[in-house]
């Protein structure tokens, strides 16, 4: 099955790694992954913050960049999320709508193309430690992604999954919103590392990049000894 | 009676939803009905089974009998209320379930029974005010949510469940049905056959309540303190 | 008059809020009970996605045609002997209240819980004219003792503790027991039923009217809105004009809904539905009644995006799951209808100048677009807002403009974009200890002065690619 990567923004600069095990997994259960190097941003900072018309700019690029592509897929419910709604986004658009409902009906989070569309629940993969899981919001309730990661995650050889109390509750990431409203994304990012603290996990995983820097960013400056990870890197270990 | 400023009130209405004003509107057929399988077939005791264990979570004391035995269950429960002062509606069925000498014997006894009289006026609500006790029948029980329906008219003044400390409904089992919908069904179809619509209904769950203190349950605010459902 | 309360600036009533450790413990343990009371009365019935499909549709085909359904509506309250005003604004409402209150010589009013008619600042308008408002709702009766507004459509006075409450019934009533709930409510139970039985007018909200039969329904728990609508003479309900229903059966629909939503009850302990005057040989209930439907600035809303927005039936359980009016609380938002859909509803109803960023007080997690019972697309809704004050209103900051000219110019250039995976990290040199920013410059000052920043990669994803592909192609 041929794979086209969508790394995110994020990812292509902040976290290779998750980008270099996205592509493993991939090619460990039998795809043929590529890269199309016109990708770049989803375009979600622009359209979240009320820019229209320069998220479209963002879009139109993606748009070109995966049009020869069968799958598209990517370590992100949420930037994946935004390209589910790009024909709503293009309605009316006789240029662009169709080429955005191709898109995202092709697109896919990692989790769920693994899951959903190969149908697997096993990716065979070995990770030892206490495990909690972080639901994120786009992930579960934009893209409707909410069984998939954990599915996943409780056939992992080793890991032991334990429950994060209140984990639907966002974690105060929100893109712009943690610069432009910081004071209350820093509660509630606080209040999240407290409810990772109760789990008595090692590691935190999540299936958005963004989450994890804003949680993992404020467990260090907490000091605490949890480590972050993407999903990805989980179901990419072996021993 | 009155009404007034309507037309341009409603005018700018349709003008804001681009289209002239409406004459006729069908209701359209919902593409969902689950409203209609709650409980669905359920027999009588099935239901009933559901309104007793509802009645726990609202705070609600329920005692299921039968005709034979209801009258002394009226009794013991006025007694549990201290029930000095009990204002009744004045509603037929007290003679057909032949509980009515019940409230002479309690007079005997120097209790003041107060029957709804709607010749009286306010006074009833005066009585109501100071009454320990109020007892109604339920004219539709919903099993679902463990709430009596009173249809309140001259004979069946609000009052009486309201204003005492304490209340107690009457439910015939056959008044039992599953929930809300099917209450609702009867009054629709009530009204399209051209009856008037109750000018209060009343739909009962227990005693009054409130959260409004640090979200903590108060049982007892405006409303009863005490509720207790007979069904016979 | 308007929905507005207080005049301090957005981000001085977070930080008040936020520093209100009372107030936060209060709301967060609320939320709690709220959040599993809620997920039971949901889970019990088994198909709640159903019951909300259903709910949107009802909402739907009403705001569609509410014209129509509010001249039915209309006729039949007149015809059961009720009067009916259609008040276009706030001033027309209260005016037509002073009205009836001046001519029937009232004394005291006796009121129960009613957002509207906080909406249009009604009390203050009846004190104008000279009549004694009594608010009945437990929680509005404390914050009227204590001269506060509500920060919660259901529960108002969330923010207050059994304490302050003591305090206050203390202060202003005399109040000599403890600060036992149940204490403090039976002295409220014994006061207000004095101004109950002294009341010349009655003055109530309205949740659902049914168009069909001219029922107004009030979905009460203490009781106060059936004693303020059995005993006094006069009785006047105040509905904003989308608070109605076809007919009966939708109205149990919508019932059911409600209380689910806002409180996790299958049924509140009162649903009372009261259909004109008191009838012949009757005693209770009003021998003169009004209706005042209200639009405000509602109309306005209908034929647009947000649209949507009337269908709201006030449950409050976006409020209740907002994990950002849990660190806030009511009154940051400024406005009587705080949380997501006080967000939405606030601009809409008075305007962006005083509210442009309620918008932006989201992390748009969309938890509340999952709450609401009757799917009002809440979090798409704020977003829209926000294009609306960029673009319509260009009400944005000028240094956030330029950045997001830049981001379209970077995300629609894979050269520029590409150029930016590799100076990243250069660029950002000067604020990196230990691959870690933890005082960034500009926009990221905000973000690190909670929390740490990761320096990018080494190598970007893009170039590690790159270089796998030249290995695996000379191999």
């Amino acid at each position: 099955m041929k794979v086209s990567l969508f790394i995110t923004c994020l990812c292509d600069i902040f976290s290779t790694n998750v980008g270099k095990d996205t592509v493993e997994l991939l090619e460990r259960v039998g795809c043929e992954v590529d890269f199309p190097e016109l990708q770049t941003c989803c375009g979600q900072p622009a359209y979240n913050s009320g820019y229209l018309t320069e998220s479209k700019q963002a879009m139109k690029q993606m748009i070109r960049a995966f049009k020869d592509s069968e799958y598209v897929v990517g370590p992100s419910g949420s930037c994946v999320g935004m390209l589910k709604e790009y024909p709503e986004i293009f309605t009316g658009d006789p240029k662009w709508e169709e080429e955005a409902k191709a898109l995202a009906a092709k697109s896919f989070e990692v989790t769920q193309f693994l899951v959903d569309v190969l149908g697997m629940t096993d990716v065979g993969s070995t990770f030892r430690g206490k495990v909690t899981y972080h639901p994120s919001c786009h992930m579960t309730r934009i893209l409707g992604v909410k069984d998939a990661p954990k599915t996943l995650l409780q056939h992992v050889d080793g890991v032991e999954l334990v429950e994060l109390p209140i984990g639907e509750d966002c974690c105060g990431f929100g893109g712009t919103f943690s610069v432009k409203n910081a004071a209350i994304s820093e509660q509630m990012v606080q209040e999240k590392s407290e409810h990772i603290t109760e789990t008595g996990a090692e590691y935190l995983v999540g299936g958005d990049m963004g989450c994890l820097l804003n949680i993992g960013g404020r467990m260090a400056r907490e000091g605490k000894n949890v480590q972050v990870m993407h999903i990805a890197e989980i179901l990419n270990y072996q021993k | 009676m009155t009404i007034k400023k309507r037309e341009r009130f409603l005018e700018n209405l349709a003008s804001n939803l681009g289209r002239p004003r409406v004459q006729k509107v069908e209701r359209p057929q919902y593409s969902v009905s689950p409203q209609q399988n709650v409980y669905r077939g359920y027999s009588m005791d099935d239901l009933m089974d559901v309104l007793e264990k509802q009645c726990k979570a609202i705070h609600t004391d329920f005692i299921n009998t039968d005709t034979t035995n209801l009258g002394k269950i009226l009794l013991d429960t006025i007694e549990g209320y201290n029930g000095n002062a009990i204002i009744t509606a004045n509603d037929p069925r007290f003679q057909k379930y032949g509980i009515e000498d019940l409230f002479d014997s309690l007079r005997q006894d120097g209790k003041e029974v107060h029957v709804w009289n709607s010749e009286k006026g306010k006074d009833n609500q005066v009585f109501a005010e100071s009454a320990d006790v109020g007892i109604t029948f339920s004219d539709i029980t919903l099993a679902e949510s463990g709430t009596v329906t009173l249809f309140n008219d001259k004979n069946n003044g609000r009052s009486i469940s309201l204003l005492p400390k304490t209340y107690i409904a009457l439910i015939p089992k056959e008044t039992i049905v599953p929930r809300m919908t099917q209450a609702a069904q009867i009054i629709q179809k009530a009204y399209k056959e051209g009856h008037a619509v109750p000018s209060c209904i009343s739909f009962i769950t227990g005693p009054s309540n409130s959260a409004d203190i640090e979200m903590n349950l108060i049982v007892g605010v405006h409303g009863p303190i005490k509720v207790t459902y007979i069904a016979f | 008059m308007s929905v507005k309360i207080g005049n301090a600036p957005f981000h001085n009533r977070v930080q008040d809020g936020i520093e209100n450790d009372f107030m936060r413990k209060a709301v967060s343990s609320a939320q709690g009970r709220f959040r599993s009371g809620r997920r039971n009365a949901a889970e019990e019935l088994g198909d709640w996605e159903d019951w909300r499909t259903l709910g949107e549709e009802i909402r739907s085909h009403t705001l569609e045609n509410i014209d129509f359904y509010l001249e039915k509506l209309s006729d039949a309250v007149s015809n059961r002997g009720g009067n009916v005003y259609f008040a276009q604004t706030a001033e027309e409402a209260n005016q037509y209240i002073q009205d009836i209150v001046k001519r029937k010589e009232a004394k005291k009013i006796v009121k129960s819980k009613s957002m509207v008619t906080e909406e249009i600042g009604l009390n203050a308008a009846l004190e104008e004219v000279g009549g004694e408002v009594v608010e009945t709702d437990l929680g509005e009766w404390i914050l009227q003792l204590d001269e506060d507004p509500p920060s919660h459509i259901v529960t108002p006075a969330l923010h207050k503790d059994k304490g302050q409450i003591r305090e206050t019934f203390s202060k202003k009533k005399g109040y000599e027991k403890t600060d036992d709930p149940e204490e403090l409510a039976l002295f409220a139970r014994e006061q207000l039923r004095e101004d109950f039985l002294s009341a010349d007018v009655g003055i109530t909200g309205c949740n659902f009217a049914v168009a069909e039969s001219g029922a107004i329904t009030l979905v009460t728990n203490e009781g106060n809105a059936r004693l303020a609508t059995a005993l006094p003479d006069t009785q006047i309900s105040v509905m904003g004009m989308e608070r109605l229903v076809p007919t009966w059966e939708d109205l149990e629909v919508m019932v059911s809904l409600l209380t689910r939503a806002a409180v996790g009850q299958k049924l509140t302990s009162y649903v009372t539905s009261l259909t004109g005057t008191r009838l012949e040989g009757e005693v209770d209930g009003p021998e003169e009644f009004h209706l005042v439907i209200l639009d405000n600035g509602r109309s306005k809303i209908l034929g647009t995006e947000f649209q949507a927005a009337l269908h709201c039936i006030r449950c409050a359980a976006c409020i209740n799951v907002c994990p950002v009016y849990r660190h806030v609380g009511g009154h940051a938002y400024g406005s009587i209808y705080p949380g997501p859909i006080g967000a939405v509803l606030t601009p809409l109803l008075d305007g962006y100048d005083d509210h442009k960023e309620l918008p932006y007080a989201s992390s748009l997690c969309a938890a509340c677009t999952e709450a609401c019972p009757v799917k009002i697309p809440l979090h798409e809704m704020l977003i829209r807002h926000r294009q609306i004050i960029v673009e319509r209103e260009n009400k944005a900051p000028k240094m956030e403009k330029l950045m997001m000219k830049g981001y379209a110019k970077w995300a629609s250039s894979p050269a520029a974009y590409k150029l930016s995976t590799k100076v990243a990290k250069p660029g950002l040199k000067p604020w990196t200890e230990e691959e870690t920013i933890s005082n960034g410059p500009g926009p990221l000052k905000g973000w690190t002065n909670a929390r740490d920043f990761p320096a990018p990669s080494k190598q970007s994803f893009r170039s590690w690619y790159k270089s796998r592909r030249k290995r695996e192609e000379s191999e």
